[in-house]
């Protein structure tokens, strides 16, 4: 060591400095090793789980681009004026346009007419996904020449074969293929009737386009680069608005199409976070013992004369170094395994997961990396800063009032503000980074205190009637040098993510297959009158098809609520019922039990009315809110002409993912029985053929009512919403065994803690078998209690996100829940005793004399 | 006109298959100030204008029923101070059928004047022409029963050309057949001036927004003035 003894404000020496930090480590190699190996596994499960999250983002992003077929669709329902079609002719690397409308088509050959919705196309739309035909090159061919594509549906009701011709308007068209499945199709207006294609070119032709034609015009654009489509047209949206053009992106069909995707995206945000969390527990946790085994070499510098600037920044420096090359490692891994992964479950993944390197991923992982092991060494090293060689050497710098240090507060808040602002980077959102945080803090806070209790009460139970294994297993806990508060919170912590993990995960994958398995209906008939009622459901069973539902649409209109009208309302300020209430129009149903997809979350439901009484009736829970309408509330409908006074006697939730009937206001029965009203009945029908059978009876029996057919719809949905399911439970699968292995590595680090007393142990005639069972012993103290805490910190956890966050019911299973808690406490003790195993195989003079 | 795109709207705003967004649309039945069933009318001297139909007649979309045609037709007589009450019972997305099982319900009232603006749904989901005239002639069969005394005035619709020729055509021929048939009035179209323009409906195109409902009462007072 040159010049170890300038006393008077020597110069920093910053080569000096890194020559140092480089031979501090020189000391011991694999002790620096395992520690690395706590942040490189921290690290690589951020790169792992964050690239995963990306790259399964993209591909249902992809999955979900085929319910559009393009970036972006544009449609309005007049021609688009020459400044405006400018404009969109700049959008998009690749355009496509359509024009479609509802027409009366025929069928020369079987001599029939049939609503239809003819789509004029022109360009290569679809981008995503394709126009699947029979035979399978119709589909682009069409555009060819006086060619269209019938669907499936259409084609078996009128026996039509690939090569017939059917007439649009006054053009006569050669039957090309037979459609089987379009993407963007979705809508409801292709559910109403069945598809035609033709090519936009001899639209005018059919001389369908003429004034008072209702033509929709639909531009579909495709970008070959990146392009964030949705800020794109937030720019646009006063244009587009103004000139009346309604737009569509993946995004925003993504939201139409119901919550399950929405849910992903929050998973997938949580499980980032988590992520970041556990590599902070992997990470901190290691750089925390790490510089706590470090002091006893600081203080010999501080004696020999090192100034405390110097020792902080070689420290520092170190800490730098080990940050980042364990960080790089780390992402190396991280990325290696989403590589692997896919290879070893390809059977088991919902989709083909692309696996590109995400750039993104790994510079995150990274700067976590250097960015958590600089902070969290920095409180350690800041207490060095202040306290004399002496002190430092005594190892009694623990009683100095830290507290006092304002440093260690920025470092604190530096640590705070480090976590609100990389959480916002996963959950896009200010408030829930916060919220996130503090939820983080208190948990952190509960584990503190239930170690420092733990601590307390070791020392009060003890008593010396204990034998010797217990009393020293026991001391373990609260005697200097004790590593209760540091495992208690990891051990805690990953516990705590797990099973939130878990949790989530379960009640999420419920929903989802909720919305998935039970749309069984894929057909509604409606506009049944009530004399067809019956037949119609002969008829329907003739089919064998099952009647899922039946039920009666009554239209009613609100006259007054709580006595006052829509202008009363209006004029007066004090009342808080939105005047909204009053324009609308309600179609109400009636019957005497709740469905099972209705839960009454406040009042009674009342199935039946009393002569005289007012007619209870049941509101849907948002619908109340948003109207600010309670139990109690008198509402007076307006029934085709006649008042009903009814009285709101229960709010009842509704399970919208679910394919059926469902009602804002449910009429209890005896009141509405006469009123006029309509039937809407929900049927499964199980393939095209008998579909298309059922249609051409119900059709020719009940020609005024209207018939939907969601089979195509359902099915691109229902094999997403599958997908969704899988990926979640596959993402949080992936994300637990990652946990797991941050929870090994730094339960793992706590090896060096006990090598020395262990060694004394045995210097002095302790048995393997005693030093094994009083190391058991700790650990199953610490395992137990911070799992159990753990596990019950993510009860409310997982509460508290799925009310507040996923806005989904609650539900845990405690089956699970201490399957995870035993397996923890479990894995605790084993790397415990794993932990001194090296101990024990080894004379207890070797590891005496040399390092170990 | 062409109903049926909100129709559907509307009836998954009930059947709600994972949508968010449940709208109610739709506007109803009658005039809320003038809906008391037919008690009331006795007291009074004056005579009844019923006009029963769809969307068009019910106002959709319009933010107070009283921008509806029949509204608007209402406030010309209020200000012509005709001893005459009007009430609306259009009930939107309602096709002839419907309003075949629902006339007994609205016939509780005595109409003096009896309005019938229906079809055009049936048109819009492409319903054959022939069961369209079967229902209205049905309709107008009942109010002639029960009510021999009231005036019956068709209003006549036509479907968008983009339907197709011969569909367009038959339609189109409906109204006056029927009207000529029953000795009945009629308002030869009742979106005259009105539909394929953008500046006189609604942003779906498709519902007269509160300046085109004008000119549509216009079509219908120059029909109904005489009778009154």
């Amino acid at each position: 060591m040159p010049e170890p003894y300038q006393l008077e404000k020597p110069p920093l020496k910053l080569g000096w400095l890194f020559e140092m930090a480089w031979r501090d480590s020189r000391k011991n190699r694999s002790r620096l090793f395992l520690f690395i190996s706590a942040i490189i596994f921290g690290i690589a499960a951020i790169v792992a789980i964050y690239s995963f999250g990306y790259n399964v983002k993209k591909d249902v992003d992809n999955q979900a681009a085929t319910l559009i077929g393009a970036d972006l669709s544009i449609t309005s329902n007049k021609p688009v004026d020459a400044s405006m079609l400018q404009t969109l002719n700049t959008l998009g690397d690749r355009r496509s346009q359509e024009r479609s409308f509802a027409s009366m088509i025929y069928f020369p050959k079987g001599n029939g007419t049939r609503l239809v919705q003819v789509r004029a196309l022109q360009g290569e739309f679809p981008y995503y996904g394709s126009l699947e035909t029979t035979p399978i090159t119709a589909g682009t061919d069409f555009k060819n020449g006086k060619k269209a594509l019938v669907d499936q549906t259409l084609m078996l009701q009128f026996n039509a074969q690939v090569g017939d011709s059917i007439k649009v308007g006054s053009v006569t068209f050669l039957i090309a293929g037979t459609l089987n499945k379009a993407p963007g199709q979705t809508g409801i207006s292709a559910g109403i009737a069945p598809i035609v294609y033709i090519p936009l070119q001899y639209l005018t032709e059919t001389g369908l386009m003429q004034k008072g034609s209702r033509i929709s015009y639909n531009y579909y654009y495709k970008y070959d680069h990146d392009v964030n489509v949705t800020k794109l047209i937030k720019g646009l949206e006063p244009k587009l608005e103004k000139a009346n053009l309604n737009y569509d992106t993946i995004d925003t069909r993504k939201e139409n199409t119901g919550r399950s995707f929405a849910d992903l995206t929050k998973f997938l945000s949580l499980v980032g976070f988590i992520a970041l969390l556990l590599g902070c527990v992997g990470v901190a946790s290691a750089i925390h013992i790490y510089i706590r085994e470090k002091i006893a070499s600081i203080a010999i510098m501080r004696c020999l004369g090192v100034r405390s600037t110097q020792a902080f920044l070689i420290y520092l420096i170190q800490i730098i170094s080990i940050g980042l090359i364990g960080s790089i490692i780390g992402a190396a891994l991280g990325s290696l395994i989403q590589y692997l992964l896919p290879l070893v479950f390809k059977d088991f993944l919902p989709i083909t997961v692309t696996t590109d390197l995400s750039w993104m991923a790994i510079g995150q992982g990274v700067l976590l990396g250097v960015i958590i092991s600089v902070l969290f060494a920095l409180l350690p090293l800041i207490a060095i800063r202040n306290i004399s060689p002496l002190n430092t050497l005594r190892m009694s710098y623990e009683s100095v009032n830290l507290l006092r240090d304002p440093l260690r507060w920025l470092v604190y808040v530096l640590i705070v503000g480090f976590i609100v602002v990389f959480s916002y980077f996963q959950l896009d959102s200010w408030p829930a980074s916060i919220a996130f945080t503090i939820g983080i803090f208190i948990a952190f806070l509960i584990l503190t205190l239930i170690a420092k209790l733990l601590m307390w009460l070791a020392k009060l139970l003890i008593s010396n009637s204990w034998s010797y294994l217990w009393r020293q297993g026991f001391a373990n806990l609260y005697r200097p040098n004790n590593q209760t508060i540091i495992l208690m919170v990891s051990i805690g912590l990953s516990t705590a993510f797990i099973c939130t993990l878990f949790f989530i995960q379960s009640m999420l994958v419920r929903q989802v297959s909720v919305s998935a398995t039970t749309n069984t209906a894929n057909m509604i008939l409606f506009d049944i009158q009530p004399t067809q009622k019956q037949p119609l459901a002969g008829l329907t069973t003739q089919y064998h098809l099952p009647v899922i539902q039946q039920v009666p649409v009554v239209t009613t209109r609100i006259n007054t609520i709580n006595g006052k009208n829509a202008a009363q309302v209006k004029k007066d300020t004090t009342i808080q019922v939105s005047p909204h209430v009053f324009a609308n129009e309600y179609r109400v149903t009636y019957r005497d039990t709740l469905t099972p997809t209705e839960k009454v979350i406040d009042g009674e439901w009342q199935g039946k009315a009393k002569d005289g009484a007012e007619v209870p009736v049941s509101i849907e829970d948002r619908f109340a809110k948003r109207n600010h309408l309670k139990i109690g509330d008198h509402i007076e409908f307006n029934v085709q002409g006649s008042p009903v006074k009814t009285l709101v006697t229960s709010i009842r939730t509704v399970n919208w993912n679910k394919m059926q009937t469902n009602f804002l206001v449910v009429f209890p029965a005896g009141v509405l029985e006469d009123a006029p009203q309509f039937y809407a009945m929900l049927t499964h029908v199980p393939s095209k053929e008998v579909s298309a059978k059922y249609q051409q009876a119900v059709v020719k029996q009940y020609p005024n009512v209207s018939l939907i057919d969601l089979g195509q719809v359902l099915s691109i949905l229902d094999e997403l919403l599958d997908k969704l399911g899988d990926i979640i439970k596959f993402m949080s699968g992936f994300s637990i065994i990652t946990g797991i292995v941050v929870l090994i590595a730094s339960v793992r680090i706590s090896k060096y803690q006990r090598i020395q007393e262990s060694v004394l142990l045995r210097t002095m005639g302790a048995s393997r078998r005693q030093i094994l069972v009083i190391s058991a012993l700790e650990y199953l103290f610490l395992g137990a209690l911070s799992a159990l805490t753990g596990t019950l910190i993510a009860f409310a956890g997982s509460w508290l996100l799925a009310k507040f966050s996923f806005d989904i019911p609650f539900s845990a299973d405690v089956l699970p829940a201490g399957g995870i808690f035993l397996a923890i406490t479990l894995l605790t003790i084993t790397i415990g005793l794993l932990n001194s195993r090296g101990i024990l195989n080894k004379p207890p003079l070797e590891i005496l004399r040399g390092d170990v | 006109m062409h109903q049926f795109k909100k129709c559907a709207v509307a009836l998954f705003a009930l059947l709600a298959m994972g949508c968010g967004d449940k709208k109610t649309s739709d506007n109803t039945a009658t005039d809320t100030a003038t809906s008391k069933p037919a008690t009331k009318q006795a007291a009074t001297n004056t005579k009844t204008i019923l006009v029963f139909g769809d969307s068009l007649t019910a106002g959709y979309g319009l933010d107070d029923v009283s921008e509806s045609f029949p509204g608007v037709i209402k406030a010309r007589i209020d200000s012509l101070k005709l001893p005459y009450n009007v009430i609306n019972a259009g009930v939107s997305g309602e096709t002839s059928a419907g309003g075949l099982s629902r006339i007994d319900w609205v016939l509780k009232q005595k109409p003096d004047i009896f309005l019938l603006e229906l079809g055009a749904n049936d048109g819009l989901r492409g319903n054959s022409v022939q069961q369209t005239i079967d229902n209205l002639q049905a309709i107008i069969d009942k109010v002639k029963a029960k009510y021999p005394a009231a005036k019956i005035i068709l209003l006549g619709m036509q479907v968008p050309p983009s339907m197709g020729q011969k569909y367009v055509s038959d339609f189109k021929k409906m109204y006056p057949d029927l009207a000529e048939k029953n000795h009945i009035g009629l308002v030869p179209f009742l979106l005259d001036g009105v539909g394929g323009n953008p500046k006189l409906n609604q942003a779906d195109g498709i519902h007269p927004n509160p300046t085109g409902a004008k000119i549509v009462a216009e079509n219908v007072w120059r029909v109904l003035q005489p009778q009154l």
